[in-house]
């Protein structure tokens, strides 16, 4: 073992730098299928809160949708208030204890960084379809939209658009927040990190790596995502689809001639 | 006498204890232009909602080619899909380029193939002078660029009339000229048109019937002729002299 910190550093890196890479891949896995799925719970949630509720409509249909948004209520409140850590605790070793199901741990990882995004990301999706303003829905509508074809083809993309960096927000708190299922025994970025501290008791060494490598993995994304942002908005300018170069300033209607004939 | 389109019966409409219309009559021919004037306030864009069941009369019947679209049997969406809008704010969809925004309701709404769609669109565009614009995005038109798409948008959608509710009130004194010679064009086309307009002389150059409207009611209506010329109720008179005195 050298006796200089850096030399601790590639040391450790020598011996260990699969484990510290195979750790990271898994904490990205967890990361970015959680995030997916979150997003589409997320999503489908939040377009269920936005339904609107018409006094025309049925007793039954109101029943129902009262009923499901309820549900959906509780288990954004539920799950947003209790912390992820003692969630996987609960769901792990419960599901087991109670209802004898066995769960395998990855599947328990998913779900729990899944359902966990979920609930955040219902209320991020309600935020963003109702920042949509009104006059989207109204012009679809008055071409004769269904309130599915608005959703689907007006408001969803655009509320999708502004919610990116929120849902940018939500994979890196999940890069770094996987963090807490070590406690159900997943070997991910952390777990491999204090496995690797405790073998010669470089705690200092071997979380500087684990910070270095957790940055990369968050930087990288946040970089990636904005980029994304940036090809949905499409291009800054556009082309004009003439070659007449007089249809190149705005009120190019040239009626005008017409009336001073009158 | 030509055929009647529609057909507003004693149309009503509060918000909570705050009634908007009274008792609201009146018919619309086909290839009428009429013009709905008013002060703001007055219940004209309301009723143009209405209309469009944008939103729902408290009392009433609004009958389309001879059948009550308010019994609960007619579908809302393809009521609309026959009768175009046009707002003021002119509600193009931000996540489309102005092409797609004149396709989406054809494939859409009317099932139409994309190919016809976008000949149909391009028809359109072409008409209201917007077709070397159709690769921009909403936010990179001007004010009167983006009401004549949405003209272009509704006309599409092929309606056997136009409703246009302000179309020039959020537009500067250019854009509101281009925007009036799509409409007035559109008038001399034949295209039925229900238009709520604060411009008088618009009003009474291109329509063919004229509503002044005042605290939620009709208060007179008749030929532009009339109407400007001699208007037989006081309150008519008076608002139409807060105008020409201007």
């Amino acid at each position: 073992m050298p006796g200089d910190f850096g030399g601790r550093i590639v040391y450790l890196l020598q011996q260990y730098g699969g484990s510290f890479l195979k750790g990271a891949g898994v904490t990205m896995v967890i990361a970015l299928v959680g995030t997916f799925i979150g997003c589409l719970i997320g999503f489908v949630a939040g377009i269920i809160q936005t339904i609107p509720v018409e006094k025309k409509d049925s007793v039954v249909k109101r029943g129902i949708l009262w009923i499901v948004k309820f549900i959906l209520n509780v288990y954004v409140e539920v799950f947003r208030g209790t912390p992820m850590m003692a969630q996987a605790m609960f769901i792990y070793f419960g599901s087991a204890a109670v209802f004898n199901i066995n769960m395998s741990m990855w599947f328990a990882a998913f779900f729990i960084v899944s359902i966990n995004t979920g609930a955040y990301m219902a209320e991020t999706m309600r935020g963003g379809i109702l920042s949509i303003d009104e006059g989207q829905t109204e012009g679809a509508k008055a071409i004769g939209m269904t309130h599915v074809q608005t959703m689907l083809y007006v408001i969803l993309p655009q509320a999708i658009r502004n919610i990116m960096p929120q849902i940018g927000n939500n994979l890196i708190i999940n890069i770094k927040d996987t963090c807490v299922l070590s406690i159900i025994g997943i070997v991910e970025l952390f777990y491999t990190t204090k496995g690797v501290a405790g073998a010669f008791y470089t705690y200092f060494e071997a979380f500087t790596i684990a910070m270095v490598i957790y940055f990369i993995l968050t930087f990288t994304c946040s970089r990636i995502l904005r980029f994304w942002e940036g090809k949905l908005d499409g291009p800054d300018s556009y082309d004009l689809a003439t070659t007449d170069t007089l249809a190149y300033t705005s009120g190019m209607l040239k009626y005008s001639d017409k009336e001073k004939e009158e | 006498m030509a055929e009647t389109l529609l057909e507003i019966r004693h149309l009503s409409k509060a918000f909570g204890k705050n009634v908007v219309l009274k008792d609201i009559d009146f018919s619309v021919q086909k290839g009428d232009v009429t013009s709905i004037i008013g002060a703001s306030g007055s219940g004209k864009s309301t009723m143009l909602r209405c209309i469009n069941l944008l939103e729902t009369p408290t009392a009433g019947d609004i009958v389309y080619h001879g059948k009550n679209i308010l019994d609960g049997k007619m579908n809302a969406a393809s009521y609309r899909a026959k009768v175009g809008m046009v707002f003021q704010s002119f509600n193009l969809f931000n996540n489309m380029t102005v092409l797609e925004n004149c396709i989406v309701g054809q494939t859409k709404v009317l099932k139409m193939g994309r190919e016809e769609a976008g000949k149909n669109a391009m028809k359109y565009l072409e008409k209201v002078g917007m077709a070397p614009y159709i690769n921009a995005k909403p936010r990179q038109i001007s004010g009167g660029q983006k009401q004549r798409v949405a003209i272009a948008r509704a006309l599409a959608m092929e309606p056997e009339v136009l409703l246009f509710d302000e179309p020039t009130s959020a537009l500067d004194p250019q854009m509101v000229g281009e925007v009036l010679e799509v409409i007035k064009k559109l008038a001399e086309e034949g295209m039925t048109m229900l238009i709520v307009t604060h411009e008088m002389a618009f009003a009474r150059d291109v329509s063919s019937h004229v509503v002044y409207m005042a605290n939620g009611v009709i208060a007179e209506e008749g030929t532009p002729q009339q109407i400007f010329a001699e208007p037989r109720n006081p309150l008519t008179k008076e608002f139409l002299n807060r105008f020409t005195k201007g």
